[in-house]
């Protein structure tokens, strides 16, 4: 069980499945997500979450295209979870939320055209420039 | 000038005055801030940042001891200043919110113990494993 939550503790979660995949993202949006760095994501099942707690939506359309829904604490601003529209099966959390991040290795790095010069990008990952392609 | 904001616009801010400094910290708090990885903040006299806009603050006593005051846009929840009652002449503020972040380039990793293991820590830059000196000593 992957198990995580806010930090003021009003948001938790569980996850009964491992991440399909972990990736940095350097999307301007996500910049302003993670102060500056790249988000780091790690996607599972939607059906292998259980979320309790008061979440709220910041709906926005991604540069992708698709209709996101960028979920967070109301008391403590920490984002937790993003959702698209168009793939209802996957909800992507935020790494920095996970009770233990030391489970967490980034393979994939993706908008690398949008990281700033100075952005330190580990080159053992796979690199996209843009979206990559889905993944489930 | 340097100018920014958060997600939805309905934050603002211009600070007239060139950062103090500009750091990365990987310090527990900042990962659960920063989607998983190090925050990059710019350290800014108090009295050069003007702000418009409703702010929420999540208020915390720090690893360092320093009673902080972290604030963020209720409508996106994306995270803009943070602030230490111990010293009130500074500011910081997140690089992600700057109308241009190439300005924000990193002088040094602090908090270092606590970075994960994937993390990709510039070796040419310095590093402190925890909080580092004081900055803006001399205007205290």
């Amino acid at each position: 069980m992957i198990a995580g939550g806010c930090l003021c503790g009003a948001v938790r979660y569980e996850a009964n499945a491992e991440p399909l995949t972990m990736r940095a993202c350097w999307c301007r949006f996500c910049q302003h997500i993670a102060a500056g760095n790249a988000a780091i994501g790690l996607a599972f099942p939607r059906k292998a979450m259980t979320i309790t707690g008061e979440l709220r939506d910041y709906a926005t359309v991604a540069d992708s295209g698709s209709h996101m829904h960028r979920r967070f604490c109301p008391s403590c601003g920490v984002h937790l979870f993003s959702e698209a529209e168009e793939r209802l099966h996957l909800i992507f959390v935020r790494a920095g939320t996970l009770d233990d991040p030391s489970i967490v290795r980034p393979s994939v790095v993706i908008w690398t055209a949008q990281a700033p010069k100075w952005a330190k990008i580990d080159p053992d990952c796979v690199r996209f420039e843009g979206q990559p392609p889905p993944i489930a | 000038m340097i100018e920014g904001g958060c997600l939805c616009g309905a934050v603002r801010y211009k600070a007239n005055a060139e950062p103090l400094v500009v750091r990365a910290c990987w310090c527990r708090l900042c990962q659960y801030i920063a989607a998983g990885n190090a925050t990059i903040n710019l350290a800014f006299p108090s009295e050069a940042v003007t702000i418009t806009g409703e702010l929420s603050d999540y208020e915390s006593m720090a690893e360092s001891g320093r009673h902080m005051h972290r604030r963020f846009c209720p409508a996106c929840g994306v995270h803009l200043f943070s602030e230490a009652e111990e010293r009130p002449h500074l500011i910081i503020i997140r690089a992600g919110t700057l109308d241009d972040p190439s300005i924000a380039v990193p002088s040094g990793n602090i908090w270092t113990s606590k970075a994960p293991e994937w993390a990709c820590i510039d070796p040419h830059l310095p590093q402190f494993e925890g909080q580092p000196p004081p900055v803006g000593t001399s205007q205290k």
